[in-house]
This record gives structure tokens, C-alpha cells and sequence, in this order.
């Protein structure tokens, strides 16, 4: 009887513990204000052609500051539709809002994209989720979606700049090897990044990065990388380390940027409530960005 | 107490993308201590393996035999229908009849269960088929880089062309809407839509095979099989790869012998058996997972037990 006991104790108290690691909250930044004048966001749906057949959900967020007279900063955002929800762990639109307003980044356009499917040709089917592919997979294909199908379609509305130094990417998990792979494949289009508990595992081969990086002739990009102690070890990989060889790659080859290591697992809990902190850092010199 | 209720639910809720891709290692399917163990020996070259519904699992020897094999459940193999030569892909119906690719002949047949025999195409070269609950035949043609199918009205007609290098191995998911195909000749097993009319549409390239360091961009891929949590199996020339119902590779089983691991599927007791056909032999090994019979009504996959 004792060791059953012993064990279930011990695995109580590391549940607790983990968990209690994983606390992070979104801060003011990520609350609305009085006297910061909102942006707008709109939802619509998209049919690939990039990736043959897909559906997906797509929101953009317009800031009050935009009015059209010079072109803005865009941020895309893989799986979309967490970071644009006003109660999830991100809340992108208030802290945009917030930051826009206060001048710590500029008026910027955000792209919210969710991860394709192929929808069912019959009733009662599940269809063919396309996530893992777009994602994981160490190819342009993803960077020419954006760059060939959304970024034209929003830019038929609004003006959004051709400069690659004012074009972000952000993603969580396999959305942050996303866009890293974005920025990596079409440096010309997109050179900053932010990954939050990014995928740099063996899904479908992220695990090359930091070698690539350390033999590739250094690209201008800026990347942002946060992970937790607490991630991910599975068949694929072990998550804090392979974002620490991320760093130790992307350092070696003298590129700018930061790697945060929190407390917490699997989720975007930490990267949510550093996230105003994170754009500041992303966006520190956005006024010397030519539109 | 709260907190422990209340954390699980707000992640489901706010990182349902993250949930979503739920790891499938190869100790979910694979028994610890369970090896292959041989169920038939002394073939040519062992092929298009199938079962039916009691488990009983069915192949052919496309070099060397002369008709198609069964193993019972007991595990004796015996002579099914004589006379069937050249055979390279099997698969039952949902009409009671048991399809086939043979190859030599350059025919797809049936069978009904007398062991007469039908002929459904002719001056083909067919390699590897699936046969849907509603009755449609799909049938690959590897060296034309073709996909045919054969209609429940006995039509032929080609449905892809082109866009696998030697489409090989076929399979169905769960929910019977989406067409794998396996390369031989590439490395990519390729997903396709059944559209409601029975053609195919949107192909990607969706799951990656391992390759051999000598041969990196061919992986060999041959015989497929699907179980019930919609994982993909295939036979390639580093052993049989598994990967999870959204394309991410799950693992790479050994091959049982250093052989042609050209055909695989589900069968035995509750189809909870893995069989393989390599080289001469034609081996099983249990599993914690189950298969799937595509002349069965379509199903949802199902959930992984905790």
C-alpha cells in the first residue's frame, strides 16, 4: 500500500506544481482603456488556391489611427482566430490599440489566419485538416499563400507597406516554425518573427533550423522566441531544448534576436502576457521603418 | 480543486488549435515484448494482403503463386480460390465479393464466393486497389502514374493523372472522403477529396516518408492499410511508417525481415493484428490499435483512449 500512496502524492504535487508554473495572466496592456480610440475587425472566409481546395476563417483588424494616407505595418498571426478573441490569452486587438495609441509601434494591420481545411465533399465527413502541412512543413508554399492570396486580398482595401522591415510574423507551437519558415523562405517580404512555444522539433523536419541557420548566410531578420521550461518532450522533440538551440544558433550566426524561457508548458499562456512587452521590443524602432 | 477543473477547460477553449495535435508515438500501437512472428512461409514474393470481416486475412504471391491464400483464425493458411495468379492487390467488397489487381494478367477481377470470376477491366496495368462501401473501385496504375476508377455500374474512368510519380499503395480514412495514394516512386503519400460524383480533387503531397540516406528523395512507398483512429500505415523501403490522421509521421516499425515490404493491413481477432507481407514470409504482430474495413459502412475515426 505505501508505494501506490507515495506515487499518487508526489504525481498530486507535480500537477500542482506545473501548474502553478503556467500562471501567467494578461496584464494591463491587455485591457481596454478609456480615451484609446479602437480599431475595427472584420471576419471573412478564404478558398485557397496555394493550398489546392482549403477553407479558412481570416480577420483583419484596422486600427482608428489608419486612414489611408500612407501605407501600414501588417502582422500576420497563424491560427488567427486565438490571438484576435478579446478573452484569450493574446487579446491582439486591445493591445494593439493600447500600443498603437501610446506610440510603441506603429499603425499596423492585422492579418489573422487560421489554418486551412479541405471541407468535406459529403455530409457526416470530417474533411482533411491541412494544419500540420501549412505549418510544419519546411517550404516557400505558406510564404506564397500570404504573399500571392491574403496579403493581396486585404490589400485591395487598405494600403499596406511593401517594406520587409515592416512586415511581421507571429505564431504559437507549429504556428511560431510558421512564421519563422515565412520569414525565412521570403526574408524580401518578412523579416520579423515571433514564435511563442515554437515547433523547431521533427513534425516534418523543423528540427534543421538551427543547423541551416548556423551555415546559411545571416538573413535580416529580427526573431522573437519564447518557450517554457515545461514544454513539450515528445516523438517529435523536446521543445525547450530545441528553442535553446534556436537561440544558440541564431546568436552564433549574429542575428538579432531574443529568446524568453518562462515556467510553463504547452501553451500561450506566458507568451500572452508578455506579448506588449514583446511587440516593444519587436517594433523598438519602428519610426525609422520607411512605410 | 478549482483551479484543476477550471485550467483544463479555459485551454481547451482558448488553444483548441494546440489540442487538436495530439501525439501518436508508436507505443500507442506497438505491444512491448510483441515481436513479428511468422504466419505463412515458403512463397515467392507475398502481396496484397486484406481481411474480412471475422478477422480471416487474405494474400497472394504475385511471383510465385498460383492462387489466393487465407489465414483462419487459427492461423491456417490455406487455398482460397485456385487459379489465381499474379496477383499484386486484394480487397473484399461490400457485395461479398473479393476484388483484384492481377498484375500479370493486366486485369482487375472479382471474385464471388464460389471462386468465379469476373472480369471488370482489361489491358490495364494494375497494381494496388480499394474498394469503397458504396462500391466504388479505385485502382492504381504505377508505371502509367495513373488512378482509375471502376464505378458500381462496372464505368472506367481515369481520376488522377500525373500527379504521383508511381502512385502504389491505396487507402481510404475512417469517414471514406479522403483517397491516400503512396509513391513509389517520390516521397510523399498524397491525400485527394472523393467528391460526391466519385472523382478526386485537391491532391497534396500530405504526409513526408523517411528515405534512405542513399536514396533520399525515394522512398519506396508500397501497400497501405488505415486503422480506426484514422492513422495511416505504409510499407516503404525503411519499414512500415505510420503517421497520424493529420499527416505528421508518428514512426518507422522495423521491417521483419530484410525483404520487399510491399503490403500490409489489419486483421485477426477483433482486426487487432498487424500483418505484413516481406519477401517470402508473410508475418503479424499484435497491437493496442485495431483496423478498419473499407467495404463497411464510413465511420468517424475515434478518439484515442486516455
Amino acid at each position: 500500500m505505501r508505494f501506490p500512496l507515495w506515487s499518487f502524492l508526489s504525481f498530486a504535487v507535480a500537477l500542482g506544481a506545473v501548474q502553478a508554473q503556467d500562471d501567467y495572466k494578461p496584464g494591463p496592456d491587455a485591457e481596454r482603456k478609456e480615451g484609446v480610440p479602437q480599431g475595427t475587425v472584420t471576419q471573412s472566409k478564404w478558398t485557397s488556391k496555394i493550398f489546392d481546395g482549403t477553407e479558412r476563417d481570416l480577420w483583419v483588424y484596422v486600427p482608428a489611427q489608419y486612414d489611408g494616407s500612407k501605407p501600414a505595418c501588417v502582422m500576420v498571426f497563424f491560427d488567427g482566430g486565438g490571438f484576435v478573441a478579446e478573452k484569450g490569452a493574446f487579446r491582439v486587438p486591445i493591445v494593439f490599440d493600447n500600443l498603437i495609441h501610446a506610440g510603441e509601434m506603429p499603425v499596423t494591420i492585422g492579418i489573422f489566419v487560421n489554418p486551412g481545411v479541405v471541407p468535406p465533399a459529403k455530409e457526416g465527413q470530417e474533411g482533411r485538416k491541412n494544419r500540420s502541412f501549412e505549418y510544419d512543413t519546411l517550404s516557400d508554399q505558406n510564404a506564397r499563400f500570404l504573399l500571392e492570396e491574403i496579403l493581396p486580398e486585404v490589400g485591395k482595401n487598405h494600403k499596406l507597406t511593401e517594406n520587409p522591415d515592416g512586415r511581421a510574423v507571429c505564431g504559437n507551437s507549429s504556428g511560431g516554425i510558421a512564421a519563422f519558415t515565412v520569414a525565412w523562405e521570403r526574408p524580401d517580404a518578412f523579416r520579423k518573427v515571433v514564435s511563442h512555444i515554437g515547433s523547431f522539433t521533427n513534425i516534418r523536419g523543423g528540427h534543421v533550423y538551427p543547423a541551416l541557420i548556423r551555415k546559411t548566410d545571416p538573413k535580416p531578420l529580427r526573431v522573437f522566441l519564447q518557450d517554457g521550461e515545461n514544454d513539450l518532450d515528445n516523438l517529435h522533440g523536446n521543445w525547450p531544448l530545441a528553442n535553446r538551440q534556436m537561440d544558440a544558433a541564431l546568436t552564433f550566426a549574429k542575428y538579432d534576436h531574443k529568446l524568453v524561457v518562462g515556467t510553463g508548458g504547452h501553451s500561450g499562456r506566458h507568451g500572452g502576457a508578455i506579448f506588449p512587452d514583446t511587440l516593444r521590443w519587436l517594433w523598438r524602432d519602428w519610426k525609422t521603418i520607411t512605410p | 480543486m478549482k483551479s484543476f477543473a477550471l485550467v483544463p477547460i479555459l485551454s481547451a477553449v482558448l488553444f483548441a488549435p494546440l489540442a487538436e495535435g495530439q501525439d501518436m508515438p508508436l507505443s500507442q500501437v506497438l505491444i512491448e515484448g510483441e515481436d513479428w512472428r511468422v504466419v505463412s512461409e515458403g512463397h515467392g514474393f507475398t502481396d496484397g494482403l486484406c481481411a474480412d470481416a471475422e478477422g480471416n486475412v487474405y494474400f497472394s504471391d504475385v511471383k510465385s503463386g498460383t492462387a489466393i491464400y487465407k489465414v483462419d483464425a487459427a492461423g491456417q493458411v490455406g487455398e482460397f480460390v485456385k487459379d489465381a495468379a499474379g496477383i499484386s492487390g486484394l480487397k473484399w467488397g461490400p457485395d461479398g465479393r473479393i476484388y483484384a489487381c492481377v498484375a500479370r494478367g493486366r486485369i482487375v477481377v472479382a471474385f464471388d464466393k464460389d471462386g468465379k470470376m469476373t472480369e471488370l477491366a482489361k489491358e490495364v496495368q494494375p497494381n494496388d486497389l480499394v474498394v469503397t462501401h458504396d462500391g466504388n473501385l479505385y485502382f492504381t496504375m504505377t508505371g502509367a502514374k495513373e488512378i482509375r476508377r471502376i464505378d458500381p455500374e462496372g464505368k472506367m474512368t481515369v481520376v488522377n493523372a500525373g500527379t504521383v510519380t508511381k502512385p502504389n499503395g491505396i487507402t481510404l480514412s475512417p469517414d471514406q472522403g479522403t483517397l491516400a495514394v503512396s509513391d513509389h516512386g517520390g516521397k510523399h503519400v498524397w491525400a485527394f477529396r472523393i467528391e460526391a460524383d466519385g472523382t478526386l480533387a485537391h491532391p497534396e503531397g500530405y504526409m513526408t516518408m523517411r528515405t534512405p540516406v542513399a536514396d533520399p528523395e525515394i522512398a519506396k512507398g508500397d501497400g497501405m492499410t488505415t486503422d480506426a483512429y484514422g492513422r495511416w500505415y505504409v510499407t516503404t523501403a525503411m519499414g512500415l511508417q505510420m503517421f497520424d490522421p493529420t499527416g505528421r509521421m508518428g514512426g518507422v516499425i522495423a521491417k521483419p525481415q530484410d525483404a520487399n515490404l510491399v503490403s500490409c493491413c489489419f486483421g485477426g481477432p477483433n482486426l487487432e493484428y498487424l500483418y505484413a507481407a516481406c519477401g517470402d514470409k508473410v508475418y503479424r504482430r499484435k497491437t493496442k490499435s485495431h483496423g478498419i474495413l473499407s467495404f463497411q459502412p464510413p465511420r468517424k475515426a475515434e478518439a484515442m483512449p486516455k
